[in-house]
């Protein structure tokens, strides 16, 4: 039974005086994505992802290679806050819901890194 | 048949009922002056009918012009037909530059001048230097001031952590062996408890009774609680033949369009149109006071120059202002006559009529806020523990006829009045009176008797008939015959109050017993009304007698106090009670009566 | 999870029937949620056929006659009749609005009217708004500043600065708005919803406050304030025609902006 008063019920634990920087980052990367998007499209219908050699070829350039791995960061950065919003909203079993904030956050965190590797290596190894 | 309610008691140092205006002026000052309050409301205080205030709030800043207090008690004395107590009304018009002062500094969004000042617009029967022309009294927040004022006055009361009851129906007040008052019994809606609060001080703030009649610009909730308990405690009520009836009401809804509408130059037209009001006030025109365009505007009906089909209205004009000026002045009216008569105020006349606004009269009060108990030896003897302020009291500062801004005037001065009064005399550290067991049982026993009426007629149904009654035989315009069958039939219709049923048993948010409980009080009112209306053989301010067209300030000059016998047919005992005709200080003396013409 | 089903002893039955006069010639259906706290029973919706030939303009009218004149157990909330009080927000034909100000001329067929959407029900159309009132009291709604106000007069404010006021203070908290707002749905414990918000720019727009800094701390808050995403149903659904949704994207540029 709730016997708390409405104000104190409301007040809970006070402002987290953060949330700014979160809503910021997310537009940055919003319009980040923008560009990096119309470039990666351009990209593929330039043939650079028709096989295997032309991605190789065109990840091989520090122009293309660069801008590959800032839409990895931006468009993984964006997708981990936007699907901890969603999950916040929707998700209010405590337990659950810090979990899967985690879960999206490490598996963001492992594709990016790994596609950031993969993205390196054809560039300073050559493979 | 009757149950045994459950009963919660509590002690308070003051309980205010309502949070109007007045109601939530006067917690304010009781918070503040370290009084432990409580606000019994019967809605949300910022639902209360302060809101829908429009056109300003009356205040000789002179921020437009040059304006004094001194003419604006001229103008509220000649407004009141002399009936209006000029002490009181003294202790209003100068308070209410420090008053407006208050509410800005409080946060309330005034509308503003070039050089930043509030803004001030004309407003009937406001004039400079003692009626030669209209002045710029009536401070604004747009045409929503009422709105501004009552938000600003919650938040203060959030601010000072004043203690709220809402929607909670006060039933009636818990009067003691001495005559004096000691709290009131109250319905939580909500969980369906009854309450007994009792209190050194009760200050009633319930507002008028608007919902008597048929036609009003009045809420819903404007039923006359205070009056009502007022009268139950064997207490007289003052003046209540004084009804205004305001010039614009919109015809069909009776939605309020301010007055200042006309203050921002609008004017007033017939079938022919023709500014009549030219004939009937050739100084200030449209800006005379209500009751004055009121009988201009019913008399050119009457002529048969009403404009419509039948020729039952007459003509507002505001299109010759300019849309700007009305977006930016009056948006909230420009929106209510679209959607309530379906006119653009941009581009055609808005069609109107004289709807019933104010009630001058109520329970009355000296200027501090004290409920009077005139006897023959002393006309202002008190009651103690008992204070009233806002539309329900009758202080009296309106008299016969109320002046536009007035009334939120009223509300902030006698509601921070009623403050200051009960800090003076509520001492916080002696012991409250005891409540005896029985204390409060009037008060249950009806609650449980409208509670399972069975009676043939519904609440609707009876009140619609008084409606009626009050709204053919107490209008505009009265004769002898018209008030004495008036009387005879609203006798009828409150005879078979014993016959109401109620359909709704409940106790949470029971609805249908509120209403039952708000027309008891509002029979009181409708029979104090109607009693002290035939039996004032004199015209005077809102009280328009064809039989009697003159004012007659030898017999007339003087207070009505009704007495309705709410146990027994609501028969209604009058009595009389002088005008006080001296002022508080020696500052401004006397003001004489004489002819009233704009 | 948040839960998209309505819990058992909420799902809404089908209840009783009225019908007009039969010399009625221009009926109309309304179809009323209704809930009795004593019954226990589930919520249910009445159906009460009405001429409107015998009714005023507005769906108020059309539920005060209906009070009056066919069952006198129905229960709202209602008192000025004219839209400034904010008493009788519900539902009206799928979307939050003041009766008084609704026409019934506006909808076509059969008028739906439900309480105000995701909150309590204390009976019929009367929802319990005590949180939405607590979250109000809790953003303090009042002017503070430090500086002394003039002994004998007005604080000054310009024209322009005042103008920056309106389409804020006229909201009749009404909370329509926040009603209307899935955000508010399923988070209303945490965020404070769009009316509440409004107000908390009414006085961060008031050139005469002086606690901007400390307002905008103790809103500055995932939940708080972040929990909009302009999904844009308050200002859609004001029936004061107030923009709450602008007022909340400037809170959050005023944020930005004191950043870098």
């Amino acid at each position: 039974m709730k016997m708390q008063s409405d104000l104190g019920r409301v007040r809970g634990l006070g402002s987290a005086k953060s949330g700014s920087s979160h809503w910021w980052t997310q537009r940055v990367t919003a319009a980040a994505n923008l560009p990096l998007g119309i470039w990666f499209i351009l990209s593929i219908l330039a043939g650079h992802t028709a096989d295997y050699d032309a991605v190789h070829a065109w990840l091989s350039s520090y122009f293309h290679s660069t801008m590959m791995i800032l839409m990895i960061v931006s468009v993984a950065v964006h997708f981990t806050h936007g699907l901890q919003v969603v999950i916040e909203d929707y998700v209010h079993n405590r337990k659950a819901e810090v979990i899967s904030l985690m879960l999206i956050k490490a598996v963001a965190a492992f594709l990016s890194v790994a596609a950031i590797v993969s993205v390196l290596r054809i560039v300073f190894a050559g493979a | 048949m009757t149950e045994s309610y459950k009963i919660i008691d509590h002690n308070y140092d003051v309980v205010v009922m309502g949070a109007g205006g007045a109601g939530l002026r006067a917690t304010l000052g009781t918070v503040e002056a370290g009084l432990k309050t409580a606000c019994i409301t019967k809605v949300f205080p910022t639902r209360s009918h302060t809101v829908a205030a429009q056109g300003g709030i009356g205040a000789s800043l002179g921020n437009m012009s040059e304006d004094h207090w001194q003419w604006h008690m001229y103008d509220t004395v000649k407004g009141s037909d002399w009936l209006g107590d000029q002490d009181a009304i003294e202790y209003m018009c100068r308070n209410a530059v420090p008053a407006v002062h208050e509410l800005e500094h409080y946060g309330m969004p005034f509308s503003r001048t070039e050089d930043g000042k509030i803004y001030q617009r004309p407003f009937g029967g406001h004039t400079r230097d003692h009626g030669k022309a209209p002045v710029e009294r009536a401070c604004a927040a747009a045409d929503r001031t009422g709105h501004a004022m009552l938000h600003t006055l919650y938040q203060q009361c959030l601010k000072h952590k004043a203690e709220f009851f809402v929607e909670y129906i006060a039933l009636d007040l818990i009067m003691d062996e001495d005559g004096s008052c000691k709290g009131l019994v109250a319905w939580d809606l909500d969980s369906g408890e009854l309450h007994r609060f009792n209190a050194k001080m009760v200050i009633l703030a319930s507002g008028g009774y608007g919902r008597a009649f048929f036609s009003c610009t009045s809420a819903h909730t404007c039923t006359g609680d205070g009056h009502g308990m007022v009268a139950r405690a064997g207490l007289g009520l003052q003046d209540m033949e004084f009804v205004q009836f305001h010039p614009t009401g919109i015809y069909g809804s009776g939605c309020l369009i301010t007055e200042g509408a006309r203050g921002e130059g609008g004017y007033l037209t017939n079938s022919e149109g023709e500014r009549f009001m030219e004939r009937y006030a050739p100084t200030v025109k449209d800006l005379a006071s209500r009751d004055v365009v009121s009988r201009g505007m019913a008399q050119e009906i009457r002529d048969g120059r009403g404009v419509g089909e039948h020729g039952e209205y007459i003509h507002l004009h505001l299109e010759h202002l300019g849309s700007e000026v009305l977006w930016e002045r009056l948006p909230g009216i420009t929106e209510t006559a679209k959607i309530f008569a379906g006119v653009d105020a941009t581009k055609e006349p808005i069609p109107v009529l004289p709807t019933v606004h104010y009630n001058m009269g109520g329970i009355p009060t000296n200027y501090k806020g004290e409920v009077l108990r005139p006897t023959a030896d002393n006309p202002n003897a008190i009651v103690p523990g008992l204070m009233a302020a806002g539309e329900a009291a009758c202080v009296s500062v309106h008299g016969a006829n109320r002046l536009g801004t007035n009334s939120l005037l009223d509300l902030v001065v006698f509601g921070r009045a009623c403050g200051l009064h009960a800090a003076e005399v509520v001492d916080t550290k002696a012991p409250f009176k005891e409540l005896k067991t029985t204390d409060g049982d009037e008060a249950i026993a009806r609650f449980d008797r409208l509670r399972w009426a069975k009676g043939s007629r519904p609440t609707a149904d009876i009140r619609l008939e008084m409606q009626r009654v009050m709204q053919g035989n107490c209008g505009v315009f009265r004769t002898s015959e018209i008030l004495k069958e008036g009387v005879g039939k609203l006798s009828e219709t409150a005879k078979t109050l014993p016959d109401v049923g109620v359909s709704d048993r409940s106790l949470i948010w029971n609805s249908d017993l509120v209403e039952t409980l708000e027309l008891e009080n509002l029979m009181t009112c409708a029979a104090a009304t109607m009693n002290s209306a035939e039996a004032r053989h004199e015209s005077r301010g809102a009280h328009a007698h064809e039989d009697y067209p003159k004012r007659d300030d030898e017999v007339w000059m003087k207070h009505t106090i009704a007495t309705v016998d709410t146990e027994k047919g609501y028969g209604v005992d009058l009595t009389y009670r002088p005008v006080n005709n001296f002022t508080l200080t020696d500052e401004v003396s006397y003001i004489e009566p004489k002819e009233r013409v704009y | 999870m948040v839960e998209f089903n309505l819990p058992a002893n909420s799902v809404v039955k089908e209840g009783k029937s009225f019908s007009a006069p039969a010399d009625a010639k221009n009926v109309r259906s309304f179809k009323i949620y209704r809930f009795d706290p004593d019954s226990g029973d589930n919520p249910r919706t009445d159906t009460y056929d009405i001429d409107l030939d015998k009714c005023g303009p507005m769906v108020l009218d059309a539920l005060i006659k209906i009070k009056n004149e066919i069952d006198a157990t129905l229960t709202f909330r209602r008192s000025c009749r004219e839209g400034i009080c904010g008493s009788c927000a519900m539902n009206i034909d799928g979307r939050n609005t003041l009766a008084c100000l609704k026409p019934i001329e506006d909808i076509k067929g059969e008028v739906k009217i439900y309480p105000l959407p995701h909150m309590p029900v204390v009976k019929d159309l009367v929802p319990d708004l005590s949180q939405p009132y607590a979250q109000l009291a809790s953003i303090e709604p009042w002017l503070k500043a430090d500086s002394p106000t003039p002994p004998d007069g007005e604080r000054l404010q310009s024209r322009e600065e005042r103008a920056k006021l309106d389409g804020l203070w006229e909201c009749i908290l009404c909370f329509s708005c926040s009603t209307a707002c899935p955000s508010y749905w399923w988070n209303s414990d945490r965020y404070l919803g769009p009316a509440v918000l409004l107000q908390a720019y009414r006085w961060l727009a008031d050139s005469r406050d002086e606690y901007t800094g400390e307002r905008l701390d103790a809103l500055e808050d995932p939940f708080r304030l972040y929990r909009c995403h302009t999904i844009m149903n308050c200002t859609n659904t004001c029936p004061k025609g107030l923009n709450p949704a602008l007022a909340i994207t400037e809170i959050k540029k005023m944020i930005a902006e004191r950043r870098a």
